[in-house]
């Protein structure tokens, strides 16, 4: 029983990280009807621009030699905005243009893998195919309770979470701009002749993906000190997985998916050899997306004649 | 107010719209009327600037609004700026979202102290938009989303209304209502430019009218005339 329980601490934060990608995954999609197959990318740079603003800033060998909590008081809001921008540099460069001409999203979509490819390999030339460490950050405390153990970092995991989604879900249903972005996503012929710039609010929906995807790759470069370029290609596949099998579109499916997901594969890696755990994890998905093609809190679409 | 002159539109390499002026004055009804695919929809797309695929691309001739081109500006600038916008054929109102959000995101460039005031307004000119506020928009009747739409565009704060089949999918009691408060909302002071394929409605209203014929003008005159004339009664009129 405990050891269950130890599992499901585990799950929680692993999910967390899914859960913190599928979201930007799920948001892009709502809004734009697009698949960003470069957001997995995306938190691979913000483990990477977090790695850089707190070696920058930490003391010893960093410039001003600020201290631990001081670095990280700084690191995450920079990590936050710094990977928005790239986001937002992305949809700038490479998706608008596509839009403009008004070609079939198919084509944007292979758009977006393309840059998910140019970020990984960009990130290679530039820095060379050695991994980098990021510094600590925060002192580790373990806390037991009989035998289940969790570190502080664990719980501040999943804790920012559960906040990003109770703050991305009251700025989508209680906001002006959330209101323009769940319209955008029933209709964006019809946006321009209520007077709100479609641009506009297709910019603010990549600040908030990719500045989640930011604050993902910081807690998980904090979590698993250890960055190399690929980091985001498998982990965003999946994050996307979740949010499918959630019901993209949806910021509670890609929310509830990620921990699903998280909770199938160390379900099944605890129980069975670890190889068999992707195997495992994605029949079980595959299973659920038989039962309900649109995800679990997807719904078929209709529309009135 | 609204000045066209020799405007081309396509859709990738098929073009739409060959070469049609008209004007439209300030406080009047206008009417395009034509059958199916003679290029009505695409002109109001057209002029609204909206972008591709849904709406033409102008390849030639000139849209002034007052005097200055509309052809570089965005669809919202259209709105916002020089307060005009469209009805669209179908509605397209936000079906996932409420009667009552559709109605707030339509003034998004309305200032907040008038939204009550204008609400209430629509409120009176739609009485089951009232009755059916807090509703998701998508369990709205056609006929109750046709209101919607209109309403939407009234709550956008806009001098000049585009609208496009406003008559389609509605009973014939509501067309008839629908038509009247048109004519009322005209009363008051709204530029309406309407495509209608049922011509009789759409000439009993306005005050001029073009008709369109596959890309082209090919009559125009004074409403009262047009419903006069031998040829085009027998072609939209039904003889």
């Amino acid at each position: 029983m405990e050891q269950f329980i130890q599992q499901c601490v585990n799950a929680l934060q692993w999910g967390s990280f899914y859960a913190l990608i599928a979201l930007g995954y799920t948001l892009v999609y709502g809004v734009l009807r697009l698949i960003n197959f470069a957001h997995g990318d995306i938190f691979m740079v913000g483990a990477y621009i977090a790695f850089f603003v707190s070696t920058f800033f930490l003391l010893p060998d960093g410039l001003f030699g600020f201290s631990r909590e001081l670095t990280l008081a700084l690191t995450l809001p920079l990590t936050v905005v710094l990977t928005s921008l790239v986001g937002v540099t992305l949809e700038r460069i490479a998706y608008r243009p596509l839009r403009r001409k008004g070609v079939h999203r198919l084509y944007v979509v292979i758009t977006a893998l393309m840059c998910g490819l140019i970020l990984e390999n960009g990130n290679l030339a530039l820095l060379g195919a050695s991994r980098k460490t990021l510094p600590d950050l925060i002192d580790k405390h373990i806390y037991t309770f009989g035998s289940i153990a969790v570190t502080n970092l664990k719980l501040w995991v999943i804790f920012a979470a559960f906040m990003v989604f109770i703050i991305l879900h009251a700025i989508v249903t209680r906001t002006r701009i959330g209101m323009a972005m769940r319209a955008v996503s029933w209709d964006e012929f019809a946006l321009p002749l209520m007077g709100v710039p479609l641009d506009k609010v297709i910019v603010f929906t990549f600040i908030l993906g990719s500045g989640i995807a930011g604050l993902g790759g910081l807690l998980f470069a904090m979590s698993y000190p250890v960055l190399e370029p690929y980091m985001g290609a498998m982990t965003g596949w999946k994050a996307f997985i979740a949010a499918v099998v959630g019901g993209i579109g949806d910021i509670r499916g890609a929310f509830v998916g990620g921990f699903l997901l998280a909770m199938v594969e160390i379900m099944v890696a605890a129980f069975l050899p670890s190889t068999f755990r992707d195997l495992f994890a994605f029949s079980i998905l595959l299973l659920i997306l038989w039962q309900r093609p649109t995800g679990i809190f997807g719904l078929p679409t209709t529309t009135k004649i | 107010m609204l000045t066209v002159t020799n405007l081309y539109a396509r859709y990738g390499k098929i073009e739409a719209v060959h070469g049609i002026s008209f004007h439209v004055e300030e406080g009047e009804i206008v009417t395009l009327i034509g059958a199916n695919g003679a290029g009505k929809s695409t002109t109001l797309k057209a002029l609204m600037r909206l972008p591709p695929p849904e709406a033409p691309v102008v390849s030639g001739g000139e849209i002034l609004f007052a005097g200055q081109s509309l052809l570089r500006i965005e669809p919202h600038v259209v709105v916002d700026k020089y307060k005009m916008t469209l009805v669209p054929e179908g509605r397209h109102i936000f079906g996932n979202l409420t009667v009552m959000e559709n109605l707030q995101l339509a003034a998004w460039t309305r200032p907040k102290h008038t939204f009550s005031g204008s609400l209430e307004r629509i409120f009176s000119l739609f009485p089951r938009l009232a009755e059916r506020a807090r509703q998701r928009s998508d369990t709205l009747s056609g006929g109750e989303q046709q209101m919607l739409a209109v309403g939407r565009a009234l709550m956008a704060d806009c001098s000049v209304l585009l609208l496009d089949e406003p008559s389609m999918g509605l009973a014939p009691l509501l067309m008839l209502e629908m038509f009247r408060t048109l004519k009322q909302l005209n009363a008051e002071g709204l530029t309406l430019i309407i495509v209608e394929q049922n011509a009789k409605l759409a000439l009993e209203v306005a005050d001029r009218g073009y008709v369109l014929d596959t890309g082209e003008i090919v009559a125009e005159g004074a409403a009262r005339e047009l419903m006069q004339h031998p040829r085009i009664r027998e072609a939209y009129l039904g003889g």
